[in-house]
């Protein structure tokens, strides 16, 4: 039973809080009602200084008018209605008194003559017209009537807002209490959705332990069973292309080997590979990069950079490829474009969408590649006129490994260019972001804190 | 002949080696560990040593430490690509050069030949074997550098590097003119070496008598000796 200790939490709270919440009304009403019933019945009003007494005499004082306007107010803000009877049972404002109400008055005139007749000074006095008629202030308890409360809003309306407030804050305190773990919860899965598979949520919420306590333990022992599988994979994969180097290294050898013993006779083989075990190096390359990377060995470097030269560089690279297809490169930059970070890091990032951009580009097309933005911040942007990528795979691209067209493209990449630029970027402290453009192809922009932090 | 160390845990990769480098006119001698690697570069004179950074025993870097303290043999470093920081320690610690691997034979034997030449000492007929800039005077036969007549220990590269700025002494020589000139290669777009040979120097040889840079960077264009 007590496993399901959200379920007793809600279930013991709701209870409690409507508990609370009708004791309150209780304990509201009868205080009110016995304080006034005490302020009534008290010792002589007159030397107690009764200020309701008081201020009666006062308005009785200017005649029968204002006594009725002041009955008349009072009426309107009190609860228990206050009348005003004359020795013959008739209120001032014609109010029907109720048996109880005559039953005081009854009691007061009985005191009031006695007290006369004995000389005792009264306890009870009258209020006393300017022409001598004589009216008793009797409060009516029995016609303190719910319809009187809900017609007389103001009479209960601090009271009414205090509690609404103070039923406000606890309600408010509950529901924090309640929903901050799904908060926590939420911004795990987000994290994770994104991911990053470090995110844990069950030690932030202290001792607390139920239902959502028990679902944050089993969202994190899946986080971390994911990020031990994802960091195996590449792990594996690290590993396996750093072995690759090995034989690698001796086939190259090997190959100058025969080379050297019948270059002549084949040296076209020999050259093609050469050629393709260079491809194989640089594919194993990529994938080491990447990795390193993506399990944040590599820090960026902190030198101080003249980024318009590095994207001079990388298209100078670039142009010859780009001109066997007929394409054109045009770059704008400033000619000054200072900050700090990664020269070799970021000519890869550039470069990867560059090649992408060409790779991608129709025959003829054209690039364009824009830096743009200030000391705060720089922003390279790199526009062709390929088919774009679809809006749905905008998020996939950057995982490794991903192409978007997934037969085995022998032009294309091995989709590790867009994976190390956002490593690349996210090193600087900066971000990618893709875009189709209106005009189609697609635009790739890299944004860059011109004085980055040093990503820790 | 060129009598080689070469040092790399890989036994295969080194008996390949040695076939190869062999047919192209070297003497080529193989070791497995770094301890083995120290021992024999101190028994022996070898012309150049070459070693791989990753090996069981002491790592390449640290014989290297080791051996800097003892000699100036010249060393050619074998680091793993995207290990930067690897070689530019190596740099750091005394290495002539680096090269990446795994790497095509070929390349290989330009650079273990560009190393070769900058070490041995010029022909006879050198015009002048004397250039004195400053405090300096640098002796090209015997490939020695003097600070006010006292000998400055450099590695054959460091020497190169320091004879052509002292040649063109108060004129701003381009890195792609320097790097060809004493590292008799191209540089690559971000290779740190001649940086790191230039650091080096600066180390050596201390300021100027005024307390200023003795060989200054000159932003994009290259590095330039200041004449007092």
């Amino acid at each position: 039973m007590f496993r399901q200790r959200l379920f007793w939490k809600l279930f013991l709270s709701f209870w409690l809080a409507l508990l609370l919440f009708a004791i309150g009304v209780l304990y509201a009403a009868s205080a009110y009602l016995d304080a006034t019933r005490q302020r009534y019945d008290g010792p002589n009003n007159r030397e107690r200084g009764d200020p309701t007494f008081n201020v009666a005499q006062a308005a009785a004082d200017a005649g029968l008018a204002e006594l009725q306007n002041w009955a008349r107010h009072a009426d309107d803000s009190e609860l228990v209605p206050m009348l005003v009877l004359n020795a013959q049972e008739k209120d001032i404002l014609g109010r029907d008194p109720s048996s109880r109400a005559l039953a005081r008055l009854a009691y007061n005139l009985k005191n009031y003559n006695e007290d006369k007749t004995s000389g005792r000074p009264s306890r009870r006095q009258p209020i006393v017209l300017p022409d001598g008629q004589q009216y008793w202030l009797v409060p009516d308890f029995q016609s303190a009537t719910l319809s009187r409360l809900i017609s007389r809003p103001r009479v209960v309306a601090t009271q009414l807002i205090l509690a609404t407030l103070i039923g406000a804050a606890v309600c408010l305190a509950l529901a924090a209490y309640l929903t901050f773990p799904l908060r926590r919860l939420r911004e795990a899965s987000v994290a994770y959705g994104s991911g990053d598979f470090s995110h844990r949520v069950a030690p932030t919420l202290g001792s607390r332990r139920d239902e959502i306590v028990d679902l944050a333990q089993s969202l994190d022992t899946m986080a971390e069973r994911i990020d031990a599988l994802i960091a195996a994979q590449r792990g594996l994969l690290r590993d396996v292309s750093h072995e690759l180097r090995s034989p690698l290294a001796r086939v190259q050898v090997a190959v100058g080997l025969a080379r050297q013993r019948v270059g002549n006779q084949a040296d076209e083989e020999l050259t093609r590979i050469d050629a393709e075990m260079d491809k194989l190096n640089e594919l194993i390359g990529r994938i080491i990069d990447f990795s390193r990377l993506d399990a944040g060995l590599q820090q960026a470097r902190h030198d101080e950079l003249r980024l318009e030269q590095i994207v001079a560089d990388v298209v100078d690279d670039v142009r010859i490829e780009a001109e066997a297809k007929g394409c054109n490169i045009e770059t704008r930059a400033p000619a000054h474009a200072v900050c700090k970070g990664d020269a070799a890091l970021l000519a890869s990032a550039i470069e990867n969408v560059l090649r992408n951009a060409l790779r991608h580009s129709p025959a003829g097309g054209q690039i364009l590649v824009a830096l743009e933005g200030s000391e705060a911040q720089w922003t390279i942007t790199i526009a062709d006129q390929g088919p774009g990528i679809p809006e749905a795979l905008h998020a996939k691209v950057f995982e490794p490994f991903f192409r978007v067209d997934d037969h085995r493209n022998p032009q294309g990449g091995i989709g590790l260019g867009l994976a190390i630029t956002r490593q690349a970027l996210s090193a600087h402290g900066g971000s990618i972001e893709l875009k189709n453009r209106s005009t189609g192809g697609l635009e790739v922009s890299l944004h860059l804190p011109a004085t980055l932090e040093k990503n820790a | 002949m060129s009598k080689l160390l070469i040092a790399d845990d890989d036994v295969e990769l080194c008996a390949l080696l040695r076939t190869y480098l062999g047919a192209e006119g070297f003497d080529v001698h193989t070791v497995h560990d770094g301890l083995q690697a120290l021992e024999r570069a101190m028994a022996e004179t070898f012309d150049l040593v070459i070693l791989d950074i990753m090996m069981p025993g002491q790592d390449g870097l640290e014989v290297l430490k080791q051996l800097r303290r003892r000699q100036l043999t010249p060393v050619l470093m074998l680091t793993a690509r995207g290990e930067d920081s690897d070689s530019i320690t190596g740099l750091e610690l005394g290495a002539d050069d680096y090269l990446a691997k795994p790497c095509n034979p070929q390349v290989l034997v330009a650079r273990i030949r560009a190393i070769l030449r900058r070490a041995e000492p010029p022909a006879e007929s050198v015009p002048s074997s004397q250039l004195s800039v400053g405090d300096l005077s640098l002796n090209r036969q015997s490939r020695k550098l003097y600070k006010n007549s006292a000998p400055v220990e450099l590695t054959s590269t460091e020497f190169s590097v320091i004879e052509v700025l002292l040649r063109e002494a108060g004129a701003v020589v381009s890195k792609d003119q320097l790097s060809r000139a004493a590292l008799g290669r191209e540089l690559g777009r971000y290779d740190r070496a001649l940086d790191m040979h230039i650091s080096n120097l600066r180390h050596k040889l201390g300021p100027l008598a005024d307390g200023s840079e003795r060989i200054v960077t000159v932003r994009g264009s290259g590095y330039q000796y200041v004449i007092e």
